[in-house]
């Protein structure tokens, strides 16, 4: 990753989005909230179902847009990007649906490379089959390079998806639900890919889960939605208290600390 | 990785596109040799002979125009199988034929003494030019086609663009509307105009010329173009139109494109031929099975197989039953209902 370090850059969050709510019919489903991503950082939202969490995400990619506020890359508004110049900067792993796709993993994770195709370029170049065989190798998944993807496992196809975004070679990685469906094989798995993401491929990643000793496990900060709203915004230590989290689900947990973070356990009486 | 790429020439698929090239030279060299009486290449070669004139005059561009038009019905299926991430979407889907058919049954029903060029049957002499140079049916048929289209299209169209679920239900609501209103234009019909509205839909590719021919080359090789340059995008669409847009697709210009190329290509064709059936079906499934799903190869594949077979079907069509000849549409037809089932039962077979 070449991440721009020059001065007038790092003054500004990777991403930020400024009172941006969204409101697509009646209610409103996002917002009006604040939030900033920094570069490095894994950032978990959490919060029940309806919080909005999936369509926090779309925001954050630019595939909403906000019908109020702005969200910015490094200062400079989402509006004044180009389509491709942001899935350049930002790429998007949706929730894992179950939909025939008859291609085979490399051609899916070539897939990753279309913001950096020209117009009408027919074939992939060098750098793109060399970006392909990197996310290949980050997510562990070389050995599964010819085979159909719809033969592959859940957890399998979701790494595919995952290395399709690093061939994207967009600084920012925003996953939405990357566990929901997966056995524990495979969701500790992605847990040990995402500190992987962030310090050996240098990338910032975002990502929604239920999972809260996912969160706790992997993210840097995680945030808690409950409609719309960000009701609370801290590291796993102190998001996960039986205070926020009964205010947050509804729902009593107890917490236990078997090692450095914080273990949430549902409890299971009124 | 240089090697990866060089692999797929060689691949299965880029085999694949080797035979279907062959195959298609062969056809076009052969067909026209084959028929309710056979001619031997001797016979075709030398000037002036009926046998060379039959050939040369009235098999090969007939050839030619099922080669052309089945490539447009294959190359047009892909690309709704692909918009509309469902196998059983066809070129008609979308009201295309429905449209093309009222223009012509209402061109038959006001021009009851005129003849368009290639419906000669039956009909008087003496023939009505239309827009494009070709016969009124033809003109109508053409623009029912882009009528039915930029009526669904303006149906669907939603402030953020087009959406696929609407762009179905109008499709679906426009067809209707087009059977409905040739039932009545039947029923005010006499039984002439009748017969020869029954006819047309019943697609076929007799009686035509090389100016049918060089009008729809165009239209279908651009089409097929097209596609081909939207070879990304449209694998894109197979991984799922959310993932396709967080990648800088805009999908309503995609889908805006996708709609206008293959109405184009279709309405070109079926002003031509009249509606042909299932080989927009039936033909992208049976290449997906040898090329695999990426539009790189699909695309011409598609061009070439589905001209290959329209052109043996009505090879079949002119010969079993010869000398009376079979409308190519009905034979296609014939095929296509068992392929249906075929295609639902194995549907649900490894779903």
């Amino acid at each position: 990753m070449t991440a721009a370090t020059s001065s007038d850059t790092s003054e500004h969050p990777l991403l930020s989005a400024r009172e941006i709510s969204w409101r697509p019919g009646e209610r409103t489903v996002v917002g009006p909230l604040d939030l900033a991503v920094h570069r490095g950082e894994a950032l978990a939202v959490v919060g029940p179902n309806g919080a909005g969490k999936t369509s926090l995400l779309r925001l954050l990619t630019g595939l909403l847009t906000p019908g109020t506020g702005e969200l910015a890359l490094e200062g400079r508004p989402f509006r004044e990007f180009h389509r491709k110049e942001l899935a350049r900067r930002i790429a998007y792993v949706p929730q894992l649906r179950p939909i025939r796709v008859p291609l085979a993993v490399e051609d899916v994770v070539l897939l990753g490379r279309y913001p950096h195709l020209r117009p009408l370029q027919m074939a992939p170049e060098a750098a793109d089959f060399r970006a392909v065989a990197e996310a290949l190798a980050v997510v562990d998944i070389e050995d599964l390079r010819h085979r159909p993807v719809d033969e592959l496992s859940g957890g399998e196809r979701q790494a595919v998806y995952i290395a399709a975004a690093l061939a994207q070679e967009a600084e920012l990685l925003v996953l939405d639900e990357p566990t929901t469906h997966l056995d524990p094989r495979h969701q500790r798995e992605i847990a040990s890919l995402i500190p992987r993401l962030r310090r050996d491929a240098g990338r910032t990643v975002v990502f929604a889960t239920h999972d809260l000793n996912f969160a706790s496990l992997t993210a840097t900060r995680v945030v808690a939605l409950r409609a719309g709203r960000v009701l609370a915004d801290a590291c796993p230590g102190e998001m996960m208290t039986p205070e926020i989290l009964e205010k947050l689900f509804d729902a009593r947990f107890e917490i236990v600390r078997p090692g450095e973070r914080p273990v949430t356990l549902l409890r299971l009486e009124p | 990785m240089a090697s990866a790429a060089r692999d797929r020439t060689t691949s299965r698929p880029g085999r694949t596109l080797v035979v279907l090239a062959c195959l298609w030279l062969a056809v076009l060299v052969l067909a026209p040799l084959a028929g309710s009486t056979a001619v031997s290449p001797a016979e075709a070669l030398e000037p002036g002979t009926t046998a060379a004139t039959i050939v040369w005059q009235i098999r090969l561009p007939r050839v030619l125009l099922a080669l052309l038009a089945g490539g447009a019905l294959a190359v047009s299926g892909m690309g709704f199988q692909t918009l509309f991430r469902n196998s059983l979407a066809e070129p008609y889907t979308l009201g295309v034929a429905g449209g093309a058919a009222l223009g012509a049954v209402l061109a038959l029903h006001l021009t009851p003494h005129l003849v368009a060029g290639w419906l000669s049957s039956g009909a008087a002499p003496g023939s009505w030019e239309g827009l494009a140079g070709f016969g009124a049916v033809a003109t109508a048929s053409f623009a029912g086609a882009l009528g039915a289209t930029g009526l669904v299209v303006g149906l669907a169209v939603r402030r953020r663009g087009i959406e696929t679920a609407t762009l179905l239900l109008a499709g679906i609501a426009v067809s209707f509307s087009c059977s409905a209103l040739i039932l009545f234009i039947q029923y005010l019909s006499d039984s002439t105009q009748t017969f020869r509205m029954v006819r047309w839909m019943m697609g076929g590719l007799a009686v035509v010329g090389f100016r049918e021919v060089l009008w729809l080359a165009p239209w279908v090789v651009a089409g097929a173009a097209v596609l081909l340059a939207l070879r990304w995008d449209l694998n894109l669409l197979l991984t799922g139109e959310e993932l396709a847009a967080s990648r800088g697709v805009d999908l309503g210009r995609l889908r805006l494109a996708i709609l206008g190329v293959t109405s184009l290509m279709v309405g070109a064709m079926v002003a031509v031929t009249g509606p042909i059936g299932f080989v927009g079906l039936m033909v992208p499934h049976m290449l997906r099975r040898w090329t695999g799903s990426d539009h790189l190869f699909l695309t011409p594949a598609c061009l070439l197989g589905g001209g290959v077979f329209l052109a043996l079907c009505d090879l079949a069509a002119r010969t079993v039953m010869a000398p009376a000849e079979l409308p190519v549409g009905v034979l296609t037809a014939l095929l296509g209902g068992p392929f249906f089932l075929w295609l639902l039962l194995a549907r649900r077979g490894d779903g």
